[in-house]
C-alpha cells in the first residue's frame, strides 16, 4: 500500500539565502509533502501562523532562522524563537506533540544542513501516532 | 486599560462544545495591549480551537473577527453580517465587551474567553500592573499620583503602616511599598506638604457595593 507523504511546511528566512532563483520549487518537488515558504525575516512569524499551519493540513512546521547575532533585523531571530516556543507550549496544552513545531538556527546557504534537518524531522513526525496524522482540518 | 487573561482552553471548550458554528470575536483595545484579546490573540485562539477539534476528529465552523472596541455599539455592529450564520459568539473582550455583545445580539449566546482582572498599566513589555480599583473617589492629587488603594497592600490612606523594610511591603516583599513610592514621588515634586492634609477613608458605598455604577452625561446624550 502506498503511504501518504508526511506534510511539512518550512518557513525559512530569506536572509539564509538557501535557494537561488527557481531552485526552491525544485527542492520542494524533490520531497513530496514538503512546502517551502520564504519570509522576509523569521521574526515576521507569529505563534498563530504556526498553529494555523498545523490546523490547516500540515503534520509538522519547521522554522528556519538565522543565528541570533546574524539577524538583519536585530531581534527577529530571537523573537521567532520565543514565538515558536510559545506555540509549542500551546500544543502541550492541547495534548498535541510539541515537537510538531521545530525551530532551527541554520547556517546560511547550507542546503546539506537543511536536508539533514528535514530527514530528522520527518523521522520524528512519523513516530507520532494518532493525534493530527490523518485528521481532517477543522 | 482593562487587563485580562485567556481562560484555560479546556474551560473554553467545555462551554462551546455544544455548538457547530463558532464566531471568535476579539477586541483590539485594552485587551490587545495586554496581549489577551487583540487581533493576534483572536487568530491564535481560533487556530488553537481548530487544532483542538481536529485532534478530536470534530469539525465545527470557526470564524474569527476582531472589533476595534467591543464595548461600543458602532463597532459591535460591524460583525452583524457574520452573526446570523453562527450559533455562538466566543468573546475575547473584557466583561463589559461580553455584556455589550449580549445586549446587541439578543438571540445569540455569548461566551467569555477571557478572565477580566483589573485596571492597570503596562509596566514593561509583558508585565501589567494593577494601579486603579475604580473606587470612585480619586485622591491621586494628594498622593503624588500613586494610588494608596491599589499600591498599598493595606489600602491605607493616611501614611505607611510602619512594617515596610527597604521600600518593600511587609505583606509581600516582592511588592514595593505603596507609601514609600508616595513619599518619594511627593518629595521629588516638592509637595510633601500635601501629606499634612487629612484624607478621609474611602467611602466604599460608591464602589462595588450597591449595584452597578453608571456615569451619565446629559451633554453627551443624543
Amino acid at each position: 500500500m502506498e503511504t501518504e507523504p508526511t506534510r511539512i511546511v518550512v518557513y525559512h528566512c530569506r536572509n539564509l539565502r538557501l535557494f537561488d532563483a527557481g531552485e526552491q520549487k525544485n527542492f520542494a518537488r524533490s520531497m513530496p509533502g514538503l512546502s517551502l515558504v520564504a519570509v522576509p525575516c523569521s521574526g515576521k512569524l507569529e505563534a498563530h501562523h504556526l498553529l494555523k499551519t498545523l490546523a490547516a493540513n500540515a503534520e509538522g512546521v519547521l522554522v528556519l532562522a538565522c543565528a541570533e547575532q546574524a539577524c538583519q533585523y536585530l531581534e527577529g531571530s530571537k523573537r521567532s524563537h520565543k514565538r515558536a516556543d510559545y506555540a509549542r507550549k500551546w500544543l502541550e496544552k492541547l495534548a498535541i506533540e510539541p515537537d510538531r513545531i521545530e525551530f532551527v538556527h541554520l547556517p546560511p546557504m547550507d542546503l546539506a544542513a537543511l536536508d539533514r534537518v528535514l530527514k530528522e524531522f520527518v523521522t520524528k513526525l512519523e513516530s507520532f501516532k494518532g493525534t493530527l496524522n490523518g485528521a481532517q482540518a477543522g | 486599560m482593562i487587563v485580562a487573561e485567556l481562560k484555560e482552553i479546556n474551560e473554553i471548550r467545555k462551554m462551546i462544545d455544544r455548538y457547530e458554528a463558532i464566531l471568535v470575536v476579539g477586541c483590539d483595545s485594552c485587551v490587545a495591549e495586554c496581549a489577551a484579546g487583540g487581533n493576534r490573540e483572536t487568530m491564535l485562539l481560533a487556530a488553537a480551537l481548530k487544532l483542538s477539534y481536529k485532534k478530536d476528529r470534530k469539525n465545527p465552523v470557526i470564524t474569527e473577527a476582531c472589533l476595534d472596541r467591543q464595548c461600543v455599539d458602532d463597532f459591535i455592529e460591524r460583525i452583524a453580517h457574520l452573526v446570523p450564520e453562527h450559533d455562538v459568539i466566543l468573546s475575547l473582550g473584557c466583561g463589559a465587551g461580553v455584556q455589550a455583545l449580549a445586549r446587541v445580539y439578543t438571540d445569540k449566546p455569548i461566551i467569555p474567553a477571557l478572565d477580566t482582572l483589573f485596571i492597570g498599566e503596562t509596566e514593561m513589555r509583558g508585565v501589567w500592573q494593577e494601579n486603579c480599583l475604580g473606587c470612585g473617589q480619586c485622591k491621586l492629587g494628594y498622593f503624588g499620583a500613586v494610588c494608596p488603594v491599589t499600591r498599598c497592600s493595606k489600602k491605607l490612606m493616611n501614611g505607611p503602616c510602619g512594617g515596610s523594610k527597604g521600600g518593600r511591603c511587609e505583606v509581600d516583599p516582592d511588592v514595593p511599598c505603596g507609601w514609600d513610592m508616595i513619599m518619594r514621588r511627593l518629595e521629588a515634586i516638592g509637595e510633601l506638604d500635601r501629606l499634612k492634609e487629612y484624607v478621609p477613608p474611602v467611602n466604599w458605598a460608591t464602589s462595588h457595593s450597591g449595584g452597578p455604577r453608571r456615569v451619565v452625561r446629559e451633554d453627551q446624550k443624543p
